[in-house]
């Protein structure tokens, strides 16, 4: 069998249909859209909405700029970004508020997680959440995650750093009380 | 517990996603990839590459297109050193003789004309020069009828104004040029013959008539009508200063150059005037869209901040 002459452009030549590409990379879309959220049933719908705009985008995604994993958290983000301006509207207008964290007894953030983790992080803002999850559970590098956030690498590891700070106090006071 | 153990749970404990999501994924279409809008920053690039590309090749094809052949660069360099002797031409006495008589369908032999020439040469030698034409003036039977000489530390000029036979004037200037490099010529011919004629006429008539001093009077002015045909006013000026620039006969690359210079200058001020005229809208516009991103950036972390 002949060796395949290799190209500089691995991506471009490695052509893959979009539900290979959204099935490898679905359990970090959820992650991410749970983490944002706090609501296990909203970051599912969150998903597939997600999903349902990165299958319409597809043809514009170009490899060359960043991986396909980047790419559909910069989708997750504006879809959950898209509900949470929504959210906020309607809670304007009927002058209500509803907290999008339901209170329940099971760990939303993971099936294994001590509840005083799982609480100390529900504790935490949405921006907090997912500067958490894009470095510490999806393990991105600040690179990739700045790109994710729009921000600059700095101010990701300013985040993060303050976020687990928060998190960690959060967790030591719940332990004490 | 310590930091690293919590988020070794976080990560170890990450969820999954839920079954009817993933079942949702997989009944997507296999649609394969295939780019058909083409990125815009790649394009931007390409279209500036393209751009410089068609500007240097305009230039070049017209820079070719104006340099012509070298026998065409030569025989311009030839007309106008016929023209205004210019400097570069070393001056021949038989090549400015011809000059003189380039100057052709202005005199007639047979026609009594006033002739003006004046010449500007440069020397070596000023005092030797001088001489030398007030020599030669004399030898063909002129006079000089004025003259100015100035000498300095550097440079220094002589102006004479001389009066030569016509018959011999071709002469005179051949030998002039032989004193330095000519610098400019310029031949003026007035025609006196009809002049001349009508003088004549009414001498005759006078003369029939019996008028003597109407006679006398109209020859008078008949012979210095003639006087003034007779000799050739030459204003020579002579002079040590050297020409500013060396000018050299340019090369048929050279013109190429200077025309593709040319054009890529034009060029080049026509992009420079488009960007003075747009680049305060397209500044202002970058300056609003930038603000516009941070403006929207900062509103989407407040909101992530004030979502629990």
């Amino acid at each position: 069998m002949p060796t395949p002459w290799p190209t500089r452009k691995p991506a471009l030549r490695d052509e893959r249909s979009f539900a290979s590409v959204a099935e490898e990379h679905l359990d970090d879309v959820y992650r991410y859209l749970l983490y944002m959220t706090g609501n296990p049933h909203l970051a599912e719908d969150l998903a597939a909405e997600t999903f349902e705009r990165a299958l319409k985008r597809w043809r514009r995604f170009d490899p060359r700029r960043g991986a396909a994993r980047t790419w559909l958290c910069q989708l997750a983000r504006g879809t959950a970004l898209d509900h949470f301006r929504s959210e906020r509207r309607r809670r304007r207008r009927e002058g209500v508020y509803a907290s999008d964290i339901p209170e329940l007894g099971d760990p939303v953030f993971g099936e294994g997680l001590s509840p005083e983790l799982d609480r100390a992080v529900r504790s935490l803002s949405a921006a907090e959440r997912e500067v958490v999850v894009l470095r510490v559970v999806l393990e991105l590098d600040g690179e990739t995650a700045a790109r994710v956030l729009g921000i600059r690498p700095t101010a990701v590891s300013t985040r993060l750093s303050r976020a687990l700070q928060k998190l960690e106090e959060r967790m030591v006071s719940d332990v004490r009380g | 517990m310590s930091e690293a153990s919590y988020l070794v749970e976080l990560r170890e404990g990450a969820p999954r996603a839920p079954e009817v999501l993933r079942e949702l994924v997989r009944e997507l279409p296999p649609t394969r990839q295939a780019r058909t809008i083409p990125p815009i920053r790649p394009l931007l690039v390409a279209g500036t590459g393209i751009a410089v590309a068609v500007a240097v090749v305009a230039a070049a094809i017209s820079g070719i297109h104006g340099s012509g052949s070298s026998n065409q660069g030569a025989r311009a360099v030839e007309l106008r050193a016929t023209r205004d002797f210019s400097p570069q031409i070393p001056s021949h006495g038989a090549a400015a003789s011809g000059a003189y008589r380039a100057a052709p369908g202005l005199t007639a032999p047979s026609r009594l004309q006033s002739q003006d020439v004046s010449m500007s040469m440069r020397v070596k030698d000023l005092s030797g020069a001088t001489q030398s034409a007030v020599r030669t003036t004399r030898r063909l039977g002129g006079f000089v009828a004025g003259a100015d000489y100035s000498t300095g530390s550097n440079t220094g000029y002589s102006r004479l104004g001389l009066r030569i036979p016509i018959a011999n004037l071709q002469q005179a200037i051949a030998s002039f040029t032989g004193l330095g490099t000519i610098l400019s010529q310029h031949i003026s011919v007035a025609d006196l013959q009809t002049g001349l004629d009508q003088l004549n006429a009414r001498i005759a008539t006078a003369r029939k008539a019996g008028h003597k001093k109407q006679v006398t009077r109209l020859e008078r002015r008949r012979a210095a009508l003639v006087r003034e045909g007779t000799y050739a006013k030459v204003a020579l000026q002579l002079t040590t200063t050297k020409p500013t620039a060396k000018h050299v006969v340019p090369s048929r690359f050279d013109r190429f150059w200077d025309n593709t210079k040319d054009i890529l200058g034009k060029e080049a001020i026509g992009v420079l005037y488009f960007l003075v005229i747009a680049g305060p809208f397209i500044f202002l516009a970058a300056l609003a869209l930038l603000g516009e991103r941070a403006r929207r950036r900062r509103a989407d972390h407040r909101l992530l901040e004030e979502t629990g």
